[in-house]
């Protein structure tokens, strides 16, 4: 969800592609980037033209930006406000023609709602028109042809009309077009050209959704520079990434390409303890189990499995590019560290923490803490140590010990009373990807003391964040 | 249960004179409109009989090379043959059989759009025996090579179109496609337009539709009919989107190439729909399918005379403008109602070229003054200057064969010199 900040209602998002179409008619570089520029220039005037359409996702609503907010059904005018705009948006896949005939009012609450537009153009016009005039060129010379993906962002307020979302939307297009022709000129060597992208960032509180334009196809790391920039300019601390291809914000009415669920913990209820708070896993990661990927591992690869989640967890924040390893790759890593045999790769053999802390670091480049206790017992104790770990770090916590391997996600500590309750992410599910399911039997659930065997000896593996932006 | 043809009552007056004239057989068109709900024909056209030759199949091939088809606007198509011989009635059958799946699959051939489901394939067959005026009407599914006849009704009704709907749309056109390299010759131009076309008709057909401003349900019914008599036109406007092209690679931004081509201005386009409870879908599929066959029918016959002038000028002028034809519509002589063919008019065409073309195609007496050209204008480049910055400028005034020149459509002529000017900022970027 977004919690963009308590004065937005709604976030209106707009998407769309434009075609940006010239012939070069020489090389020399100046030429070149005059063309370009130009271009740019008639795709800015198209945004700002009469032709420019905005068409609401799954509704019958179109909006002419440029027209004084002229819309279609009659009923909605340009001083309707923004968030009313929800009754006319149908969830399912039918065509609607017209208002929700249940109007609910949704609860108000923190959490701003998205609208999807699309960014259209009418090809119609009244006449009176002269007939079309086909011109042709001989000369050889450079075509450029690409489709620019446009996608701005706009957040409106409670009192923020559709006119106002209007102008807004069209300055953040036009805006976008300008930041889209720097990184294309920027990006330019001889006659290559590399296709400008917008990425949209959640920064914390009260900076909100930012876009960034960043060429397609180049890494990460040779973006360092920019996002040093772009870290300088938002006053974000220089030891954490925000703004790296992985960070990218997750709407909330996309799905997850893969399937795997994220942060099912968000749907519980946490508990309140006296003088206790809760310390939680910052960022996102996915839930991985048993039975997942087509892989039988039940009865052996619970650890697997959290450590499955802890490097989804690395990779979403943007600390790592590579895939989440399965677990014939786990084995191997471990093999070539000299940890265990070869023949270890397509075992099911446990793994504990320590062979967890090894592979993080092997494959993943990362340092992990050991926090080792002779018996389940005093894990109470370590109430302090724990809340430090997700104050400061933020990562999923892999434990292990008796027969069982889990995630800690979590903690609910008193400092006072001693009082301690653990967030565990279960990896010994085996049913389908259903958060009902998972949050109502406990698989993502709060855990008291007596959930860990109380003579057993536990150890836990706390990943470490590099500091790196 | 066959499909029943409603058929305007001019159209029995017109066979009547054909059968008789002497000649045998006589082969035509059967013009109208198919739905799933009911059939429609509107107009027969006789194939135009070229001195001995007699009912063969390129006989057809030659009355149809898409002159007709070209000259019938959106919801108007060939929908039938028939034939006028006392010859036996299965042969004639058969003949008829021939003629039909061969028209059809020429005319689908050209069309740049895809079938949609809900599209009739079911076309008629019309025998009439000149002595005894015996009709038998026949239907075959044009999809199904193997499809065998099957009875229909054959019904004639006065004042059928008197009732009819127009769906029209203003649209502008704006292609910018690159030449490929070393191979500038029209033939080649002709390939990179048709793919062109291709991609625009896409979008055409993937975009959004709104009728007198709305944007209706596909199964809404449009109300029409509901008094004789009365003109209804529906103003639609089309929203068009990008469609990303999957296959390119995202890498494949910058290409070298031999040149350009571009396609700019504004087209008008109009689709016809009957009166019996038509839906909202059925509008919008009509008028986008005139649209991009209007724009390729054009493009079309520039390519034509381009290659049959053999036009070939690469020395000193690297850049040709050509003016695509405009619009013109007739209004069918016989009807009260709305419906007109239309056809394209040549600058160096008079309107008398025009009104011999109707004859010969469509049999149709017009006369001048019948012809309808105030949808869309001409250009004539009067003038241009070559400026210290490689620009040109063009000059151009409103040719217009009854007004003076820079006749007082002042607007009008500010968007077409806007035109111009965006057409030649397109070609000469350079600044030197």
């Amino acid at each position: 969800m977004v919690v963009v900040d308590s004065e937005t209602a709604t976030v209106l998002r707009v998407k769309g592609l434009l075609e940006f179409r010239c012939q070069l008619d020489s090389t020399d570089e100046q030429l070149v980037r005059n063309v370009i520029s130009r271009t740019f220039e008639t795709l800015r005037s198209q945004v700002k033209s009469e032709s420019c359409v905005l068409a609401v996702s799954d509704s019958p609503v179109i909006i002419w930006p440029n027209k004084d907010a002229y819309a279609t059904p009659e009923e909605i005018t340009p001083s309707t406000l923004c968030e009313d705009m929800h009754q006319w948006i149908q969830a399912d896949e039918q065509e609607s023609s017209g208002k929700k005939s249940s109007k609910k009012k949704s609860k108000k609450s923190s959490v701003a709602s998205v609208i999807n537009l699309r960014l259209m153009t009418e090809v119609t016009k009244p006449g009176p028109l002269s007939a079309p005039i086909l011109t042709k060129t001989v000369l050889k010379s450079h075509f450029v042809s690409v489709t620019l993906p446009l996608d701005c962002v706009v957040c409106t307020g409670r009192s923020d009309t559709i006119k106002d979302a209007c102008e807004q939307l069209i300055e953040a297009l036009t805006h976008q077009l300008c930041e889209m022709e720097k990184v294309t000129l920027q990006n330019m060597k001889g006659m290559t050209l590399l296709v400008p992208e917008p990425v949209h960032f959640l920064l914390p509180e009260p900076k909100g959704l930012v876009t960034v334009v960043y060429p397609v196809g180049v890494p990460d790391s040779q973006l360092v520079a920019q996002r040093k920039e772009l870290h300088q300019q938002f006053e974000l601390p220089d030891d954490r990434p925000y703004f790296r291809r992985a960070n990218a914000y997750h709407f909330p009415n996309e799905p997850y390409k893969d399937g795997y669920l994220r942060n099912p913990h968000l749907a519980l209820t946490h508990p309140t303890l006296d003088n206790g708070k809760v310390y939680l896993v910052q960022g996102i990661y996915s839930y991985h189990h048993y039975m997942q990927d087509r892989v039988d591992d039940n009865g052996w690869g619970c650890a697997y499995r959290s450590l499955q989640t802890i490097c989804s967890w690395f990779q979403q924040q943007g600390y790592v590019e590579l895939p989440v390893p399965t677990h014939k790759e786990i084995q191997q890593a471990l093999v070539d560290v000299g940890d265990k045999q070869a023949s270890f790769v397509g075992s099911r053999q446990w793994i504990g923490s320590i062979e967890v802390q090894a592979v993080l670091s092997h494959l993943l480049g990362l340092t992990s803490k050991i926090l080792f206790v002779s018996q389940g017992a005093e894990l109470a104790s370590k109430g302090r140590e724990l809340a430090n770990h997700f104050l400061t770090e933020g990562t999923p916590v892999m434990i292990g010990g008796g027969v069982l391997a889990h995630t800690i996600l979590g903690v609910a500590w008193s400092e006072t009373t001693g009082q301690i309750r653990y967030l565990i992410l279960d990896p010994h599910y085996t049913g389908a990807e259903d958060l009902q399911v998972i949050t109502d039997k406990g698989w993502c659930g709060w855990k008291g003391p007596d959930f860990w065997d109380q003579t057993a000896y536990y150890n836990l593996c706390l990943p470490q964040r590099p500091k790196v932006i | 249960m066959g499909r029943g043809y409603i058929v305007q009552d001019d159209v029995e007056g017109y066979l009547s004179k054909l059968c008789e004239q002497k000649a045998d057989p006589v082969t035509g068109l059967l013009i109208g409109q198919s739905s799933t709900q009911r059939d429609f024909v509107v107009m027969a056209i006789r194939t135009p009989q070229k001195e001995e030759q007699t009912c063969t199949l390129l006989g057809f091939m030659f009355a149809i090379d898409f002159q007709v088809s070209r000259m019938l606007p959106g919801g108007l198509s060939v929908v039938g043959v028939f034939i006028i011989t006392d010859a036996d009635a299965k042969d004639a059958l058969t003949t008829l059989r021939q003629l039909l799946f061969a028209v059809e699959n020429l005319i689908s051939s050209e069309h740049l759009w895809d079938p949609a489901d809900d599209d009739v394939t079911d076309c008629v067959t019309l025998h009439i025996n000149p002595k005894t005026r015996k009709t038998v009407c026949r239907t075959f599914d044009i999809k199904d090579p193997k499809s065998v006849a099957k009875p229909a009704d054959w019904k004639y009704q006065s004042g059928l179109c008197s009732s009819w709907a127009t769906v029209s749309c203003s649209l502008n056109v704006d292609m910018l496609l690159p030449l490929p390299n070393n191979r500038t010759s029209t033939g080649n131009m002709e390939e990179c337009l048709k793919e062109g076309l291709k991609a625009w008709a896409h979008q055409i057909e993937s975009g959004l539709c709104l009728i007198d401003g709305k944007r209706l349900p596909e199964d809404s019914e449009l109300t029409v009919g509901q008094r004789r008599n009365v003109r209804q036109t529906y103003t639609t406007q089309l929203l068009i989107t990008t469609v990303r092209d999957e296959n390119k690679r995202l890498t494949d931004v910058i290409e070298q190439c031999g040149g350009s081509v571009s396609v700019t201005g504004a087209i008008h386009s109009r689709a016809y729909l009957h009166s019996n409870k038509p839906k909202a879908r059925l509008a919008e599929k009509l008028l986008k399918r005139d649209v991009v066959s209007t724009v390729a029918t054009r493009v079309q016959m520039m390519l034509e005379e381009l290659l049959a002038s053999d036009q070939e000028s690469k020395g000193s002028d690297p850049g040709d403008f050509f003016f695509l034809p405009p619009f013109l519509t007739v209004p069918l002589p016989f009807f009260s109602g709305p419906l007109c063919v239309c056809d394209y008019q040549f600058s160096d065409e008079g309107l008398s070229e025009v009104t011999e073309r109707l004859k010969e195609m469509l049999d149709i007496d017009a006369a001048e003054e019948d012809l309808d050209t105030r949808q869309e204008m001409t250009f004539e480049i009067t003038g241009c200057d070559i400026t210290p910055g490689g620009h040109r400028d063009m000059h151009a005034c409103v040719l217009c064969p009854d007004c003076p020149p820079f006749c007082c459509l002042g607007v009008a002529m500010a968007t077409a010199v806007a035109l111009l000017a965006t057409a030649a900022s397109m070609l000469y970027l350079n600044d030197i």
